[in-house]
């Protein structure tokens, strides 16, 4: 969306109409009801992108952190950033909000250089740094009011604290809180200022499923706030869960980069019917005669490509008619996981150990 | 510079203050409770004794008596120099801080005076100039023995008389001496170990980084902290004050110098602390590092007890620790009265405050590398 000031031709008055870049809209003046048409203004390349990273590269004496990367993250969108620990993501979050300084690259918050322009842009930033933990003896609300009153552009700390769920434990003291609830009051934190990006750097690290789901909610609603979403996690799912775009970083190199079907589709095996615990013999060569992709897997179970959307119908009618016995199936999407192996030769889970 | 953020920031270290237990007790009640332990102890064994050399060229009748009149007071602890010593040359080999010399023809002086009313006889009396302090007090206890002395003699009449009289004639007290070096202890303690904390507990949890990214800056941070560093000493001096006057009857001078002793003071130590918090990152061991800085200098700076009583090697290497400048600045300026030495401490207290503020604030910073 985009907003424009007019001036009314028979009024004088100065009011203003919104809508899609590009879009021709019929407009009327407010305040004398004049009509008129007018286009609102084309997308110039890099409006709508909120983040913008150029051969960021960042060293320690012969140490490689971040090797030359280069993404953009549109306006609006959650972006993850996914990778073991140790692969350069918070380094790179840190130098984007200015806590670190780059060995070399460029990074543009809202179209502005940072390294010129980052007190510009603090207002419109907020940051959940990495580990992140409060004054330990404010109450929840104490510690929002605090942070908000270091900014001039400030959101309702009552609406951030019903938006949050913290209603409850708002005169908690921040050291008694759980450790989901510390997270929740730290994406608060970052929200004080209504700010257009929000960086959360590995903001469910530590929590239990259910704290970490609380936390997921709060995330999925700020897109639906039009916020844009910085979000560095190694937790697939989480990425997988709540990302719009994703980045893939290795060894501070970034492997891969697009949505989630995107990257399925370019380096996942698609969709698989599995037939597990198959004991006659040949079962592979007769689904494979009748057209089928069918192949062995490691465990002995069978892997049959789903390429349409009946597949699973038609193997079923086969393997009955064929009198081929099994114990079940399984339809299974491949994953980040399984993306992550392809591309790095190591499950994520194994690099994080 | 926004007011607002400063008084923002001031308010939530209050806030945090209050409700820690454990600081609350550091800050207020530890200083109480030495004050109060330290003095009840020393009250107990009397006043505080200082040593005075003397030289008896006389070796008189008189010159004895004279002597014996000094060691009477118990407050001084006479050191007799052999006549044949070159005063000059024994004052720089032993390092003695005060001598006084009896000169010869003393008793036949006084004799004379009974028949020549201007026959007087003055007493030598060398001072070392950088212990004024001590010096005032050995100077009026010396005084008050000639005078009484001059009394049984003459009725009053100056018949002896020393060069250097002080106009101080009050008698000084282990407490007298103590309070000031515990307002000093005090301050040092609350502002390093505060900086400290700023510098290592904060970047731990974040806090620094997460502030990097708001638009506080810098010098309006490190303001409202030493706007509550302040706040902190002066309770601290309050109560240090209060309890020495209402328990232990101190007359204590508040002034100018003082005041301005103080503040220079939260600026040093607070100077100090970041500076310890920059070099030593983890929480634990910059406590440690903090603990190894300020607990000798609270034994070596003359907080408890006179740097005479220390061997001499250690009373040079005291004269290079701030704190000694805070302590002596506290002491001239409120309880001996004596301005021109409160003057000189106040300003090496300025000096090591300056460059101390200046290297933390310029050391310190939020960045990561």
């Amino acid at each position: 969306m985009v907003e424009k000031k007019f001036k009314c031709p028979d009024c004088g008055k100065v009011a203003s109409y919104s809508g899609m870049h590009g879009e021709l809209k019929t407009i009327y003046c407010p305040y004398c009801g004049s009509k008129g048409r007018a286009r609102l203004p084309e997308l110039k390349h890099g409006d709508d992108l909120a983040i913008e990273v150029s051969d960021l590269r960042k060293e320690y004496g012969d140490l490689v952190a971040v090797n030359n990367i280069s993404f953009s993250v549109k306006k609006g969108e959650i972006f993850a950033f996914l990778g073991p620990n140790g692969a350069g993501k918070t380094t790179t979050v840190e130098m984007i909000e200015s806590i670190r300084q780059p060995t070399a690259g460029t990074i543009k918050l809202i179209g502005k250089n940072i390294k010129t322009h980052f007190n510009e842009v603090k207002k419109d930033i907020g940051v959940l740094p990495q580990e992140f933990l409060s004054f330990e003896r404010l109450t929840v609300k104490e510690t929002l009011v605090y942070f908000s009153k270091l900014y001039k552009k400030r959101a309702d700390i009552d609406e951030i604290i019903e938006a949050m769920d913290l209603k409850s434990c708002e005169k908690m003291l921040y050291r008694n809180l759980s450790g989901g609830l510390k997270q929740r009051v730290g994406v608060a934190i970052a929200l004080v200022n209504d700010p257009d990006i929000v960086f959360l750097d590995e903001p469910t690290t530590g929590l239990d499923p259910k704290a970490r789901r609380d936390v997921w909610k709060v995330i999925a609603n700020l897109r639906k706030k039009g916020k844009t979403v910085f979000l560095t996690t190694h937790y697939m799912e989480e990425a997988e869960y709540l990302a719009d775009h994703i980045a893939i970083i290795h060894k501070g190199k970034i492997i891969a980069e697009g949505t989630l079907d995107e990257l399925i589709n370019r380096y996942g095996k698609g969709s698989l019917l599995r037939i597990k615990q198959c004991k006659t013999e040949g079962a592979v060569e007769s689904l494979k005669e009748k057209g089928f992709t069918a192949t062995y897997e490691s465990n002995g179970d069978i892997a049959v490509k789903i390429d349409y959307k009946d597949i699973v119908l038609d193997v079923l009618s086969n393997l009955r008619h064929e009198c081929i016995e099994y114990e079940s199936i399984d339809v299974r999407r491949s994953n980040l996981e399984e993306i992550f192996l392809h591309l790095t030769g190591s499950k994520l889970s194994e690099e994080e150990t | 510079m926004r007011v607002q953020v400063i008084a923002a920031d001031f308010i939530v270290s209050i806030k945090t203050w209050l409700r820690s237990k454990g600081t609350l007790f550091w800050t207020l009640a530890f200083p109480i409770m030495l004050i109060l332990i330290f003095g009840a102890i020393f009250s107990g064994m009397g006043d505080v004794e200082y040593t005075l050399h003397v030289q008896d060229l006389d070796d008189s009748e008189m010159s004895r008596g004279f002597i014996e009149g000094l060691n009477s007071t118990g407050a001084i602890k006479i050191e007799i120099v052999e006549p044949e010593q070159n005063v000059s040359s024994y004052i720089d080999e032993k390092n003695i801080k005060r001598l006084i010399v009896i000169p010869k023809g003393y008793e036949e002086t006084i004799n004379k005076s009974f028949i020549d009313q201007n026959a007087i006889v003055n007493l030598s009396f060398y001072l070392d100039p950088s212990e004024q302090s001590s010096n005032q007090v050995v100077m009026s206890i010396v005084s008050s023995v000639i005078q009484s002395f001059n009394m049984k003699l003459s009725n009053g009449r100056n018949i002896v008389g020393i060069d250097e009289i002080s106009t101080i004639t009050e008698d000084f007290r282990f407490i007298d001496f103590f309070l000031p070096g515990m307002i000093g202890f005090t301050i040092m303690q609350t502002c390093v170990y505060g900086s400290i904390e700023r510098n290592t507990k904060f970047r731990k949890d974040g806090i620094l980084r997460k502030l990097l990214t708001t638009p506080i800056t810098r010098t309006e941070w490190i303001l409202s902290k030493m706007l509550f560093m302040l706040f902190l000493s002066f309770i601290s001096t309050f109560l240090i004050i209060l309890v020495g006057v209402l328990i232990y009857g101190v007359t204590v001078n508040i002034n100018a110098l003082m005041i301005t002793t103080i503040i220079a003071t939260s600026f040093l130590f607070s100077g100090m602390g970041m500076l310890i918090g920059r070099f030593v990152k983890e929480e634990e061991t910059a406590d440690t590092a903090g603990g190894a800085i300020t607990f000798p200098m609270m034994f070596l700076a003359g907080t408890f007890f006179q740097l005479e009583m220390m061997p001499p090697f250690l009373q040079t290497f005291a004269r290079v620790l701030p704190l000694y400048y805070v302590n002596e600045s506290l002491r001239n300026a409120m309880i001996y009265m004596n301005q021109s030495e409160a003057i000189l401490n106040t300003i090496a207290v300025l000096a090591f405050a300056c460059v101390f503020f200046i290297a933390g604030v310029l050391l310190t910073k939020w960045k990561e590398d």
